[in-house]
């Protein structure tokens, strides 16, 4: 957070200098210099927690009977709706049958038996696979990789089957009905193999769609828009905010559309754009923004990561003039490049800066 | 169904279910002090011969293993304990239970050879020369860690030990890789690649069975199987064939029991021959049996019982079964079991007070390691 509010503090300085020749940000490792802990060999060092707190949104009353969720539990919700809408619809991945190691699939196994609800060997590879196969008959195949980080071995058959099929058989057939969820982001204690952000890698790629809610609600909503769209989807959910995120969901089925960024407060000095967990730490950011520089911030949450809302964050900028991009994957390649270098084509230069995971360049051994 | 499974089990494990009288341990009387004990029978698979049914066992052997698998029992307690304590954060997996696998390994190999293994690795880390002091402090992320704290419970390294790998099925491939540079190098090492029961079904772990016997690698393939896939239970639900040591088709394997140390090593010993004389690859499962769930957010009684546990340690236990042995021979001195406790309870105690007092990494280096400017 103490980046993403130097970035901003960064920019503004820039306004106040009055520049309006093309900058380029400085690359960082994901640290502010400024910002690091004094101290150096030997001084004590403070364990950080979650470095967010969630804010649930205000409850939305136009789907009906709300019930308190948690993000998992919204996921149930909407694997619920599904499967009870949709006779074709099958959940299948790593120990999904018991209730999932994140509790995503609990219930459902018993409410609708083992041939609709089971476990696969663990294979990624062969799950996608497997899933694609049953979408392209028709049926609606909601696969669970277990952690995004794991989502590698299955690479291929994202990329290769599931995101050209309908292309390369002229549309004859598509595999529309799969859906790949799968638990995404930091947490505070994933380090390598259960912390990863992949959703640059997937974004490189015509024919599927990358989905990231910020909440419960969100989640829900947009799931059950991955679930009905004739796209294959890929689904992230942000795996800290598993039990961390409680609010209002409703609990009849409901749908967000997908490709619409949601402007969730307005501003006007600079426009902040995160997705997923990332867009807690930045409504905290604007808060200590509004109140220590008297700047006000516009913050977006991307949703969709491909294909994206280009409108609703040109408008932004247009508005405000000044670009924040925040996310946790890497800086090199990562989201956040797509969308700056989309909105230079088309409002030309303008001061951006992006605050991200660290870069991948040489750094010293 | 739960009960199908502890039969199942049971079934599974009846050869060391039952008293030593009845299993047939002999025990001769030399003036070596050493025992002559017999070992259960491997089951073959495209082999003619196995490992001997009978073997050595002298007193320093005896008290170095026992050692060995006291310590990595320990520390593998320790590290629970200091996980509940919050000392050690994020993934840890333990394999208590698990020791005489990795303390018969290495007794079947040679220092120079090398071995690659999953995330369940802390024995093999031991067994490969890092201290317990290295391990522990890396498990809680300090500067003293065998990876500088880096790496965590998943990814430790050390001499001729490729890790520690954090994704299922990954290190086989590895590891057929690291027997190719074996023959390629024209020495006579040999790579033993571990994996569990749920790498078995990566479809990466099926590429390195036909690399390894399409150019006749050094790789003895050595699946830990401990009847779990992560969480999920070894059944006919997660695959058709629940013999890995037949899983390599074309390759020979041979299935052993893995709590018993000695049956270990004579297998790996076996393998490691097999492998050297430049026949290729060799399929080893090792029945074994891991007390703890599969990490730290694992119960451990998701897909069995606790009566299921209980009865495996208090039947199967390999640290147990060793010293039956020796008691059996009347080669056991109680005393000298007792030092090596007290001993091995110091070690570790000394361990975790490093571990957790020993600072964590600089913040400036933690974008450090990702790539070189080194030239070679």
């Amino acid at each position: 957070m103490a980046a993403v509010a130097s970035r901003t503090a960064g920019l503004l300085r820039l306004r106040a200098a009055g520049a309006e020749r093309r900058w380029c940000g400085p690359r960082c490792a994901g640290l502010v210099q400024g910002f690091l802990p004094p101290g150096g060999e030997g001084a004590a060092q403070k364990r950080r927690v979650a470095h967010f707190t969630f804010q649930p949104d205000p409850e939305s009353l136009q789907y009906g009977q709300t019930q308190k969720m948690n993000l998992f539990q919204s996921i149930t919700s909407a694997l619920d709706n599904s499967l009870a809408k949709d006779p074709t619809a099958v959940i299948f991945g790593e120990d999904v049958a018991f209730g999932g190691v994140f509790r995503c699939t609990v219930g459902l196994r018993d409410k609708y038996g083992k041939d609709r609800v089971f476990n696969t060997p663990l294979c990624e590879q062969g799950i996608v696979g497997f899933g694609i196969g049953i979408a392209v008959t028709g049926a609606t195949a909601i696969a669970e990789i277990q952690f995004a980080d794991y989502i590698f071995p299955a690479f291929d058959q994202i990329v290769n089957e599931a995101a050209k099929y309908r292309y390369r058989s002229g549309d004859l057939f598509n595999c529309g009905s799969l859906t790949i969820r799968a638990p995404w982001g930091c947490v505070g204690h994933g380090a390598l193999y259960h912390s990863q952000s992949p959703e640059a890698f997937f974004a490189h790629c015509p024919g599927i769609k990358v989905v990231i809610p910020r909440s419960p609600f969100q989640a829900k909503g947009l799931l059950l828009s991955c679930i009905e769209d004739k796209n294959p989807c890929i689904f992230f959910e942000p795996k800290i905010l598993y039990r961390a995120a409680v609010e209002q969901v409703p609990v009849e089925p409901y749908k967000i559309p997908l490709s619409q960024a949601e402007v969730i407060q307005e501003g006007s000095d600079v426009t902040l754009v995160a997705w997923g967990t990332q867009v807690h730490v930045i409504r905290e950011v604007a808060s200590m923004a509004r109140e220590k520089l008297g700047v006000s911030c516009e913050i977006i949450d991307l949703r969709t990561i491909v294909p994206w809302d280009v409108d609703t964050v040109c408008k932004s900028v247009v508005k405000t003039g000044r670009l924040l991009i925040s996310h946790e994957a890497p800086l090199t390649g990562g989201f956040a490049s797509e969308i700056s270098s989309t909105v230079q084509t088309y409002l030309g230069e303008y001061p951006r800066r992006h605050c991200t995971g660290t870069p991948c360049s040489e750094k010293r051994v | 169904m739960r009960k199908m499974l502890a039969s199942l089990v049971s079934h599974v494990f009846s050869g060391v279910n039952q008293k030593p009288a009845m299993r047939g341990l002999l025990a001769s009387l030399n003036f070596s002090n050493d025992t002559t004990c017999d070992i259960t029978k491997c089951d073959l698979y495209r082999l003619e011969e196995g490992p001997p049914t009978s073997t050595v066992l002298t007193r320093e052997e005896a008290l170095k293993y026992y050692r060995a698998m006291q310590v990595i029992r320990r520390m593998e307690l320790k590290a629970d304990q200091m996980y509940k304590q919050k000392f050690i954060r994020g993934f840890c997996h333990l394999c208590d239970g698990q020791e005489a696998c990795s303390v018969g390994l290495e007794a079947g190999i040679r220092p120079s050879d090398h071995i690659i293994t999953s995330y369940r690795a802390h024995g093999l880390c031991y067994t490969r020369g890092l201290p317990v002091r290295s391990i522990l402090a890396e498990l809680t992320g300090r500067r003293g860690g065998c990876a500088k704290g880096k790496g965590g419970s998943m990814h430790m390294y050390a001499k001729n030990f490729y890790g520690g790998n954090g994704i299922v099925g990954a290190q086989v491939p590895l590891g057929a890789g690291v027997a190719f540079a074996c023959t390629y190098l024209g020495n006579t090492e040999i790579c033993l690649t571990v994996y569990g029961d749920g790498a078995a079904n990566q479809g990466q772990v099926a590429e390195a069975y036909n690399l390894s016997a399409l150019w006749k690698l050094p790789c003895s393939l050595s699946s830990e199987r401990i009847a779990t896939t992560q969480w999920a239970r070894l059944s006919r639900e997660q695959q058709p064939n629940t013999d890995y040591h037949k899983r390599g088709n074309f390759i020979p394997g041979r299935k052993a029991n893995g709590m018993d140390i000695l049956c270990v090593r004579e297998a790996t010993k076996f393998a490691a021959h097999y492998c050297r004389s430049g026949k290729g690859p060799i399929l080893l499962e090792l029945q074994t049996y891991r007390y703890h769930g599969h990490s730290k957010s694992d119960p451990g009684i998701s897909y069995r019982t606790r009566e299921e546990v209980q009865s495996m340690r208090s039947k199967s236990d390999p640290i147990m079964l060793l010293q039956e042995r020796r008691r059996n021979s009347n080669r056991s001195n109680v005393e000298e079991w007792k030092e090596i406790d007290a001993d091995g309870k110091k070690e570790i105690e000394e361990a975790a007070q490093f571990a957790t007092t020993d600072p964590e990494p600089a913040l400036e280096e933690l974008a450090n390691y990702s790539c070189t400017t080194k030239k070679k």
